[in-house]
């Protein structure tokens, strides 16, 4: 134990590690029991229990549940959200908890939980060195949404950014942040543009209706894909993808799907976007002029997935009340690789 | 300080009873008499058994507490006074009537009763009958029937009771009860007051039950007149108010609030010769939710349904056969945040038989059909018999149709990713049951055993666009067995009973041989009461085996032991008033347990009770 401590330490300064360049087929010391290879984070039961989070080994050979309980002996709290990283850092969102806890990305060693100033969180980003969650407020309340800023030093929010109602997936480029709009239980359709060194929205978008999730690509655009409203609302709307210049934050290009198509959960791999509609993932190149239309992958539901490296992870929550499932597939030959057992409602991939 | 005090009360007490020399204590458990011919005729070879007054009395503040000690029932509860739902013989929460006065309450809105919002103790009877019973009392009447009669007493004087009540939590209670039985009249007033803080410390926990607060009114008026030799009239009422916060789980807190109403009327007029009873019954229902998100916002969600009903019941009597049809029309209009104004008529009609062929040997048929308006509602019968082959021993059996309808939830349901769905279909579920009692002076022994197998379970899941809807998918079995022992003895001026029962109940998915969630296959209870002169006292023990709380049975809570205790002395009249001077000790062993995951229940606690009867 004490090695790896110092393992760690050693490793620790001045590494800095991210999604998109972390599997590049170098060779890395292990920095701790669960660094190379992909966490799911579980949501666990809606009413009453925890979320967990299961680490799979990047060689698919060995998967760990609950490793957030086996580590720390403490739960995380009521259904988590989702995961976001800064550094060698790890912020996982409990939503009902109201609360996140702050590990180690590699170890899972807790080292602090943020309690106070959150109010229904969904998802973390780093930008200009704090912390951006978005939150929903009271459910009741369609105007008290925010973004929390995050102090990385003292893990406390230090500060928060009113915003329009539903703030739900969060990314950064350079100093600015974008917020997607889905709309909490409702609908909404706007992307949120905030600038981190003043902490002000600068602008708001409008997109497509209810939009769920982004990708932003090496060219500076960032694509939003919107699902349309359902058709229980009784004024169901077209899904939208929408390519959105982040120099002029406007939107560049709309692709419109039929009026009943509902897409959603955006991926980018290579210079390739991956969404899922209707039980089968679809392609869409970057530079293409009108949606490709071309399936990836047929036959499949899942409740998240993620592309990356030519592969698919898919998640299946099963009932909703019993530990689901994450299949690997290999895109090039579209069959599954492997499935593993992970916790209660997977609902979100990461790489680490 | 609140609670020391009342702790070296206790201790007080118990240096009292040492004193009278290990006394521990019976008080004589009265016969029930059942009021429900549907449960005296049609309900012979299914097992039925009564909960008199004085163990309701004994057994807490809500229905929940008294059949969790006095039946096999498993009871979900989220967190004590919370949201409480039964599962009997391993059925689910819709699976298990409740029946007033002959109607069945259960909620129009989520098809359950919450077992939390009827306050026992103003009830003539609390009856429970195992195994199905959906020809006799609708809807849900699968895993089994709980009943509340009212009972009018004629020429009983007037008679007053009244409990009060203080212990752990600021937990108060208030009842009071008058009676006046005159020649052609009866009249009977309860009304009861339930409050406490319910902030109970999590054990192995530094937290307390913070937002677990509740404020119950109960009110159950009751009116006889007898119209001639021939023909009675009855009123009865019931109107529950509960205010309740909703407490969180271990690892969320909560700020929820939920308010119930209830309002139930019934009139009945019947009139009968030595051959016929003829009764006429015309009732309304009303019940209401206000759910509270954030208890400190106005803004709450809500659904509402009244149910208007006319039941004509007609038996005869001829020689050794009972026969008995039933013809019954009822409305309801449902309305809420996510239920638009809905509404479903239903007439049914069912024809009752039973026929004695020796003193020792009876059989039984019973049918049922319905039409309603938004459903298809399937066929239903059962069939029964009790044979008792020797003085000492019986043996009975029966065999049902059951079903349990969708609810207007399941059908009408509008909200954000969820939504009703018209489509689905009512469960049914088929059952056998044969039970054998073996009966001594002083004992009495039985064992039942029974399956049951439901196809088209109504289940909330998600569908191809991720929105919830409510499913038939899935077909349910359950199997089990029922081991009970009584025993009483008297000498001198002690006594002493013992009631205990153990359940096994293997409850499980067809496709995956699972067992369902929240049925323990083992319980075993036990009470023991035992009398010396004034004073008596009773011990009220129960084993909950363990629970799954997946449906892969990965994940489980421990099973867990719990004991009550209670102390009761019996003032000697004061001027024709009588004393009851009551503590009684919950949860002895200050066990940390759970029946709902992430959802503590009690730590140790002490409630003090003064019976006043006049």
């Amino acid at each position: 134990m004490k090695i790896r401590n110092v393992f760690l330490s050693l490793f620790i300064i001045g590494l800095s590690w991210s999604c998109s360049n972390d599997d590049n087929g170098e060779v890395h010391e292990p920095m701790g029991d669960y660094a190379n290879g992909i966490l799911v984070s579980n949501e666990g039961p809606f009413s009453n229990g925890t979320g967990t989070v299961s680490f799979i080994s990047e060689d698919l050979s060995v998967v760990n549940n609950g490793i957030f309980k086996s580590t720390n002996d403490e739960d995380l709290g009521n259904v988590v959200q989702s995961i976001g990283f800064s550094g060698e850092e790890a912020f996982i969102v409990a939503n009902v908890s109201n609360n996140i806890n702050v590990v180690n990305r590699y170890t899972f060693e807790k080292i602090a939980s943020i309690t106070e100033g959150l109010n229904n969180p969904r998802y973390f980003i780093e930008a200009n060195g704090k912390g951006y969650v978005t939150n929903w407020g009271d459910t009741a309340d369609d105007t008290d949404d925010y973004v929390a800023i995050i102090n990385l030093q003292n893990y406390t929010v230090e500060g928060i950014i009113s915003v329009v109602l539903g703030p739900e997936a969060i990314l950064s480029k350079g100093d600015m942040v974008y917020v997607a709009h889905q709309g909490a239980w409702g609908q909404n359709n706007k992307v949120s543009v905030i600038n981190t060194t003043s902490n002000e929205v600068v602008k708001t978008l409008t997109v497509g209706d209810v939009p769920n999730s982004m990708q932003l690509d090496a060219s500076g655009n960032l694509w939003v894909l919107a699902s349309g409203k359902p058709a229980y609302t009784e004024d169901e709307t077209a899904g939208v993808l929408s390519k959105i210049n982040t120099s002029t934050n406007e939107v560049d290009t709309n692709f419109d799907f039929e009026i009943t198509e509902h897409p959603g959960k955006l991926n980018l791999d290579g210079s390739t976007l991956y969404y899922y509609l209707g039980g089968s993932v679809y392609k869409h190149n970057l530079s293409g002029t009108s949606l490709d239309r071309e399936s990836a992958l047929d036959d499949v539901s899942f409740y998240t997935m993620v592309v990356n490296n030519g592969r698919l992870y898919g998640t299946d929550a099963g009932d909703y009340a019993s530990n689901g499932t994450i299949a690997v597939y290999d895109l090039s030959t579209e069959l599954a690789l492997e499935t593993f057992t992970v916790g209660i409602i997977p609902g979100g991939i990461y790489f680490n | 300080m609140e609670k020391k005090q009342i702790f070296l009360f206790f201790l007080g007490l118990l240096a009292f009873a040492q004193f009278f020399g290990q006394s521990d204590s019976v008080i004589v458990l009265d016969e029930v008499i059942l009021s429900d011919a549907k449960l005296r005729h049609f309900s012979k070879g299914t097992k039925v058994r009564a909960i008199n007054d004085s163990v309701q009395q004994k057994s807490g503040s809500s229905l929940t507490d008294v059949l969790r000690y006095n039946s096999n029932i498993y009871f979900k509860e989220n967190g004590y006074g919370m949201v409480s739902s039964a599962s009997f013989r391993g059925t689910n929460a819709q699976q298990t009537a409740v029946v007033w006065n002959g109607i069945n309450i259960n909620s129009q809105l989520t098809g359950q009763t919450d077992f939390n919002t009827l306050i026992p103790g103003n009830y003539g009877d609390v009856v429970v009958r195992s195994g199905g019973g959906s020809v006799q009392y609708g809807s849900g009447a699968v895993g089994g029937t709980i009943l509340l009669n009212d009972s009018f007493e004629f020429n009983d004087g007037w008679k007053n009771s009244l409990r009060t009540s203080y212990g752990s939590y600021n937990t108060s209670k208030l009842a009071y009860n008058t009676s006046i039985g005159k020649e052609k009249t009866s009249f009977q007033i309860g009304i009861n007051h339930i409050a406490s803080e319910n902030d109970y410390k999590y054990l192995g926990t530094d937290r307390r039950n913070e937002n677990g607060a509740y404020d119950h009114i109960n009110v159950n008026a009751n009116f006889g007149y007898v119209l001639s030799d021939r023909q009675i009239i009855k009123v009865f009422h019931n109107t529950f108010s509960g205010d309740r916060d909703f407490s969180g789980t271990l690892t969320a807190p909560a700020d929820e609030k939920y308010r119930d109403l209830n309002h139930r009327s019934l009139l009945e007029l019947s009139s009968f010769n030595e051959f016929k009873i003829a009764r006429l019954k015309v009732g309304h229902l009303y019940e209401r939710y206000r759910y509270f998100q954030n208890k400190q916002r106005d803004e709450f969600s809500f659904g509402k349904a009244n149910t208007v009903l006319a039941n004509y019941d007609y038996k005869y009597q001829l020689e050794k056969i009972t026969l008995n049809g039933i013809i019954d029309f009822s409305a309801v209009w449902a309305k809420g945040t996510s239920i638009e104004e809905a509404n479903r008529n239903l007439i049914s009609g069912t024809f009752l038989f039973s026929h004695d062929l020796s003193d020792k040997l009876n059989y039984g048929l019973n049918l049922r059909k319905e039409v309603v308006s938004d459903y298809d509602s399937p066929f239903l019968f059962s069939l029964n018999s009790s044979f008792r082959a020797a003085n000492i021993y019986a043996i009975n059996m029966n065999a049902s149709k059951n079903y349990r309808v969708p609810t207007f939830n399941d059908l009408y349901w509008e909200g954000a990713g969820a939504s009703g769905n018209l489509e689905v279909l009512p469960e049914t579920s088929w059952q056998l049951e044969l039970g054998q009692t073996l009966e001594v002076k002083n004992s009495a022994l039985s064992l039942n055993v029974y399956s049951i197998t439901t196809d088209n379970l109504i289940q909330w899941r998600p569908n191809d666009q991720g929105v919830w809807m409510a499913m038939n998918v899935q077909d349910v079995s359950q199997y089990g067995m029922e081991l009970g022992f009584d025993w009483k003895k008297k000498w001198g001026n002690q006594e002493m009973v013992l009631e205990s029962e153990y359940a096994f109940t293997k409850s499980i998915d067809n496709t995956t041989n699972n067992q369902l969630l929240y049925v323990p296959e083992h319980v075993f209870r036990s009470n023991l009461a035992y009398q010396y002169k004034k004073l008596a006292a009773y011990y009220q023990f129960l084993y909950n085996g363990q629970v799954y709380t997946t449906t892969d049975n990965s994940d489980s809570l421990p099973g867990y032991i719990i004991g009550n205790m209670g102390l009761d002395y019996h003032w000697p009249n004061i001027s024709g008033i009588k004393f009851i001077l009551g503590i009684k000790v919950n949860n002895l062993f200050n066990k940390n347990y759970q029946n709902v995951a992430y959802r503590p229940m009690p730590n140790r606690n002490f409630q003090l009770q003064l019976i006043t009867k006049f």
